[in-house]
């Protein structure tokens, strides 16, 4: 599975809605993703991929952002 | 004596922190809290470098002891006040409002003991993991900005969630409340509104009475529609800021707007109607003003005999 269609997975269960209704630009503010949620969500994604997300300075806005992240962290 | 490793780890006497409240914990109060043996902290709050310069200055003039700073990681000048941390020597830095993680590894190379305050577990695991020395899990009933979490369910949480010592804060006024802290499994406890009505406290005397004078049920939440909600005294500001939050035609912008400034308005103005008057639920358990290092002793000394007592229904 693609990155993106899995972080997408991911989103879908943690917000409960449908995987269909998440794109890469969705943004968090659409999810209803304060910057707390966030910090959740990339805790899930590091359990969910088995990796350590390095959080710093990146300005995090849609969930293409976040793949990108995921993606980065895989490497 | 009550000791716990945050003593250790800060060689401070008692594990009690002072909040570093905006417009409020300046050079007089962090000095007379850490004079007293515990760490007192100034709050850089949307300060600039200049500011907080001068007060590390008086601070150092009236203390020998071991004092913080608190950045605000939302102020405009976290950037600049982030370097001057580092250039005074600061060694402790507590943040508030944010993750400092793109200031963590310059603080961690010069020394300093990052202990950031979370409002929540990930936030505590993700910190812990980036260097923190001890972290402060503050719950809703704290004055200023907050978090959804109360400090009865967030300490142990983050407690368990976590290998470095916690401090617990929001909701603790006297011994009780830190004894039920260390039951929690906090090594300590940060302290807000008892300090402000601290005798060195330079808060407004406005301000001071408004708290003297508060009650249980007096404190409200307001600005949950911005993303930031802020406990205070329930006043003719918060009253208006309620009706504007609540009205469909005004514009976050202008909620914005209405805000600014209400913190000093009321901590130097001492302008306690259109001010915010920012205080924890326990503000009505503050009835007297006393020295920094009085209160501190009350407290430890009720936690003591709290503790000492504690096995008294264990059969």
């Amino acid at each position: 599975m693609e990155v993106l269609e899995k972080v997408i997975k991911v989103l879908a269960e943690y917000k409960e809605v449908d995987a269909s209704t998440i794109t890469a630009d969705t943004t968090f503010e659409e999810l209803e993703l304060d910057s707390l949620d966030t910090v959740d969500l990339v805790m899930e994604l590091e359990n969910e991929f088995g990796i350590t997300i390095e959080m710093e300075d990146q300005k995090l806005s849609t969930v293409g952002d976040i793949a990108a992240l995921v993606e980065k962290s895989l490497a | 004596m009550i000791k716990t490793p945050l003593c250790d780890l800060l060689g401070i006497e008692y594990p009690i922190f002072q909040g570093g409240m905006a417009w409020i914990a300046d050079a007089s109060l962090a000095a007379a809290v850490s004079n007293a043996g515990g760490l007192g902290i100034i709050a850089a709050m949307n300060a600039n470098a200049q500011w907080l310069r001068e007060e590390i200055a008086k601070t150092r003039q009236l203390t020998d002891r071991i004092f913080g700073v608190n950045i605000m990681l939302m102020s405009p000048f976290a950037d600049e006040v982030a370097d001057v941390v580092i250039e005074e020597g600061v060694k402790v830095v507590v943040t508030g409002a944010g993750n400092p993680g793109k200031y963590m590894k310059k603080w961690l190379a010069a020394g300093i003991k990052v202990i950031p305050v979370v409002p929540s577990v990930a936030m505590a695991k993700l910190l812990a993991r980036s260097g923190a020395s001890a972290l402060i899990a503050e719950g809703g009933e704290s004055g200023g900005h907050v978090g959804d979490l109360t400090t009865m369910a967030l300490v142990p949480q983050v407690v368990d969630a976590v290998e470095i010592p916690v401090l617990a804060a929001g909701g603790i006024a006297d011994g009780r409340q830190v004894a039920a802290a260390f039951m929690l499994g906090a090594c300590g406890v940060q302290v807000g509104t008892r300090f402000l009505v601290a005798k060195e406290c330079t808060v407004h005397q406005n301000y001071k009475d408004k708290i003297l004078k508060a009650h249980d049920i007096d404190t409200v939440v307001t600005g949950k529609r911005l993303g930031h909600p802020v406990r205070a005294l329930r006043n003719n500001f918060t009253k208006e800021f309620a009706r504007l939050e609540q009205s469909a035609s005004v514009t976050d912008e202008e909620i914005e707007r209405f805000g600014a400034g209400s913190l000093r308005l009321a901590a130097r103005e001492g302008d306690v109607k259109q001010g915010s008057v920012m205080a924890g639920q326990v503000a009505s358990m503050v009835t007297k003003e006393q020295p920094a290092a009085e209160i501190i002793q009350e407290m430890f000394t009720q936690a003591e005999e709290v503790l000492k007592g504690a096995t008294k229904w264990v059969k």
